[in-house]
């Protein structure tokens, strides 16, 4: 495992006072789909946040070989690790096309941002016709499909996706597992969040299972979805 | 009758400048949470900088603007890096503070350099004007109205078509979303401040020319912006211009009917009312 594209090791963070992360290492290969899999409140979303540097955190992150343990948010992202937040966090008030353009703003190749414009409108057809909407009042699918198209305009390296399918109907978020196994074709790593234990290891090769800000199992999909553990606490199977 | 148009053409020339002084709060205020309240002594020193290049150095008074606005950019840049980027994460109370003592600051420094004594910008074209329709026309308030207008339009442009001004909407709308999309928060702080002083400092230059100025003029062109920029919003820049444009009205109206000497009472009653009726501008920005 000599060349994870992300690796963290011995990571922790929390707010203020209260610590919620504890020894997080984990590591990311090229072109994988990863999953991340817990309970409400196991931390997930915690530790994306610190793995895009949005919360200071201890313990180190390396992507790509180097270390961005003491980066910013922003250099994060200009190395090519791009985060779909929880919650999508569109900005609202901005057009669809707006949003598509803030995931471009470290670009600075007008002709093959607009190019790439024109491949999200053709991934996701149900943008192009709401180029001009304002992403706020959009449905919550769409605007799914917003924040996605959002961070594949920055061409990510590897994509973190938080709870994608939350509050979506069953079609939608098969629609967007099947595209994030298409971008994966593309070379685009992918570290998955998601509640839908199915549903996530249903695309995942491997995935990691977290519980009160630890990783308590891990290996691949398959043998994840067979473990009786897991199938007990997250798949509701007896 | 034409008393009444020569006074509303006056307060919609006025008005124009009104809203090129309010830009530059409502700007901060949108995307840092800063109420400044050092903005009108920015204004100031727009003036004096402005007086200065020209009866200094002959530069005609709206070709000194660009230099004008340079300067204060750099004032304004310093400002936040320096004072303001410290608080900037604390409560607004703590930002009000310390933008009123940025303010006092300035004034004090002002009286100190310039003295306390009147000044006007009279170039040489200053008493021209021209008659339409009956109305006299000051060849003056027609530039500074249009630069201004001109101004905040273009920066309305900025703002919705280039990439930075993107990132500053960015930043303004949902912090966390633009963190994570590249803005660097510190740096577009620093830049929106930097244009909100430039803006107010070439407000000051313009109003040089249409008024006297001392180093005390800042604190009710402050209350002025603030009122502005409550009328107009802080989402839109060419709201500004509605703000200015009701506040310069007003004013005339109340100095012709009620003595110019009730001028600044009539924008603090349009402050209040609007204080009273649109409590929800304020509260527009909490999160
Ligand atoms: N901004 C915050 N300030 C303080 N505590 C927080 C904050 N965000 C999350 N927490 C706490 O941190 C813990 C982990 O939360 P986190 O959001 O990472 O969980 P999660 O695994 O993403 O849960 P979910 O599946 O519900 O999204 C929780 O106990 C939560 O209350
Ligand atoms: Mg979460």
């Amino acid at each position: 495992m000599a060349d994870a594209l992300l690796e963290t090791r011995a990571l922790t963070a929390g707010y203020g006072e209260m610590q919620v992360l504890r020894d997080i290492s984990l590591a990311v290969q090229p072109a994988e789909i990863v999953a991340i899999v817990g309970s409400n409140g196991a931390g997930k979303t915690t530790l994306l946040r610190a793995i895009s540097r949005l919360i200071p955190c201890g313990g180190e992150v390396t992507f790509d070989g180097k270390s961005v343990s003491h980066a910013t948010a922003d250099e994060v992202f200009g190395s090519g690790l791009v985060q779909v937040p929880e919650g999508r966090q569109l900005f609202d008030r901005m057009s669809v096309e707006e949003n598509l353009r803030m995931g471009a703003y470290r670009r600075g190749d007008r002709r093959a941002i607009d190019d790439d414009l024109d491949r999200m409108y053709t991934l996701f057809p149900r943008l192009s016709d709401r180029r001009r909407q304002l992403a706020g009042s959009m449905s919550g699918g769409e605007q799914q499909m917003c924040a996605m198209a959002r961070a594949l305009m920055a061409r990510p390296r590897l994509m973190m996706v938080d709870e994608m399918s939350l509050g979506l109907a069953p079609v939608i978020v098969d629609q967007l597992l099947e595209t994030m196994t298409a971008i994966r074709k593309e070379g685009v790593t992918v570290l998955l969040v998601e509640q839908d234990v199915h549903a996530a290891l249903s695309v995942a090769d491997r995935g990691y299972v977290m519980e009160t800000g630890e990783i308590v199992r891990e290996g691949s999909a398959r043998e994840l979805e067979s473990d009786p553990e897991v199938q007990r606490a997250y798949l509701g199977e007896v | 009758m034409e008393l009444l148009a020569q006074v509303l053409v006056g307060g919609v020339l006025l008005g124009g400048l009104y809203a090129l002084m309010a830009l530059g709060l409502a700007l901060v205020w949108g995307v840092l949470n800063i109420v400044n309240l050092s903005h009108g002594a920015l204004i100031m020193l727009g003036a004096y900088a402005t007086y200065y290049l020209f009866t200094g150095t002959g530069l005609d008074p709206f070709a000194a603007l660009p230099i004008t606005a340079i300067v204060l950019f750099v004032i304004g840049w310093l400002i936040q890096r320096g004072i303001l980027n410290l608080v900037i994460r604390g409560p607004m109370f703590n930002t009000l503070l310390i933008t009123f003592g940025i303010e006092v600051i300035l004034t004090y420094l002002a009286q100190l350099l310039f003295s306390a004594d009147f000044r006007a910008i009279n170039p040489p074209y200053a008493g021209n004007n021209f008659r339409v329709l009956g109305i006299t026309i000051p060849l003056m308030q027609v530039l500074a109205f249009a630069i201004a207008i001109g101004l905040t339009v273009a920066m309305w442009l900025f703002l919705l078509h280039t990439r930075v001004g993107r990132g500053i909407r960015a930043a303004s709308q949902n912090l966390v979303a633009a963190r994570l999309y590249g803005v660097n928060p510190r740096s577009i702080y620093a830049l929106t401040f930097g244009i909100g002083s430039a803006l107010a400092g070439v407000a000051g230059g313009l109003y040089g020319t249409v008024s006297q100025i001392n180093p005390y003029i800042g604190g009710p062109l402050t209350a002025k912006s603030f009122a502005i920029a409550i009328i107009g919003g802080l989402e839109n820049p060419l709201g500004v211009i509605v703000g200015g444009l009701v506040l310069g009205i007003v004013e005339s109206l109340t100095a012709l009917y009620a003595g110019s000497t009730y001028r600044d009472v009539a924008s603090f009653g349009v402050l209040i009312l609007v204080l009273i009726l649109r409590p929800t501008g304020l509260l527009g920005r909490t999160t």
